[in-house]
């Protein structure tokens, strides 16, 4: 049987607290409940395509800085291997 | 109604009044408060909520003993009884997913206000309050794909539910026909059976009938590749 269980992980929960934006104000600007949010921010829920989109255009991001299969490397890390390969 | 007048309140408006009261400034004290928070939080869990879940199997059973009750007094009674019954739990699963599709006082403070429920002035929360007990009541529920998505997965859950049972349900009700003590009323009986398996097929092939129905034509492979 048929199930949709693939987990996409994502960075909404980081990017909302960098800018101080509400869960309120992403769901009204892509245009869902704010509970669903809540639920993507937990991995609860896998969106939709269109949603995924929608959500990385909200931040301006590319959709893969925000949704990945694989579970993403903290931010700080990333910086801070940036910086090395850079010096 | 002040805060300070707690003690001056009737046994009715702490334990009941105050839910449904016009909220103005001060009309609810801290107790109040708490006990409206408590509630909006329990209402949200789990927990709470499969309660509920198991509480309908006895409330269904109860809904059945009364009609049959009242069908030995008069059918159009049992009638009028098990249609009265039937809405009542229509409401009140209505209510329930209105209830989904709320946010927690706490979320609304912050949506409607950007600031926590607590730093909120008195009039502000009891706006917020009414606001909620209004949307409980009467409000609508937004369905969006996450909504969606649920409550597909859980048609899809009662459905594979339903199957089963109906052909245990045939089968019971087969069986009770053709040897129960019925000698007087048997093939009128075996008639009614026929209609319930026929209902039960009907039921049972209906998502198939209506892929069949809906399904768009097979897309072939596009010339470019086939070439």
């Amino acid at each position: 049987m048929y199930n949709r269980t693939m987990s996409l992980h994502n960075r909404i929960a980081v990017l909302r607290a960098e800018r101080k934006l509400p869960r309120a104000a992403l769901a009204s600007s892509v245009g869902v409940n704010p509970q669903t949010i809540g639920f993507l921010e937990r991995g609860d829920y896998t969106p939709s395509l269109e949603l995924a989109f929608k959500i990385a255009e909200h931040f301006g991001l590319p959709v893969e800085a925000v949704f990945s299969p694989r579970p993403f490397r903290t931010l700080s890390e990333q910086v801070y291997e940036l910086r090395k390969r850079e010096a | 109604m002040s805060v300070d007048k707690d003690e001056e309140r009737s046994w009715f408006w702490r334990k009941i009044g105050f839910w449904f009261a016009p909220v103005k400034a001060g009309a609810l004290g801290p107790e109040e408060w708490a006990k409206v928070r408590k509630m909006s939080r329990t209402g949200k869990n789990r927990r709470t909520r499969r309660l509920f879940a198991l509480l309908w199997v006895p409330g269904l059973a109860f809904e059945i003993a009364v009609s049959l009750r009242m069908v030995r007094l008069d059918p159009w009674a049992g009638l009028i009884s098990a249609a009265w019954l039937t809405i009542l739990m229509g409401l009140a699963v209505r209510a329930l997913r209105i209830g989904f599709a709320q946010v927690s006082l706490e979320d609304r403070a912050l949506m409607e206000y950007g600031a926590e429920f607590d730093a909120l002035k008195e009039n502000q929360r009891g706006e917020i309050f009414q606001r909620a007990v209004r949307d409980g009541l009467f409000g609508r529920v937004n369905v969006d794909e996450h909504e969606a998505e649920l409550r597909l997965r859980a048609q899809g859950a009662a459905y594979r539910l339903m199957g089963p049972a109906l052909v245990v349900f045939v089968a019971v009700y087969w069986a009770v026909c053709l040897l129960g003590p019925f000698e007087a009323t048997r093939s009128a009986l075996a008639v009614t059976a026929v209609v319930v398996t026929w209902l039960a097929a009907l039921v049972l092939a209906a998502p198939t009938m209506i892929r069949m129905w809906t399904q768009p034509d097979e897309p072939g492979e596009t010339a470019a590749v086939a070439e």
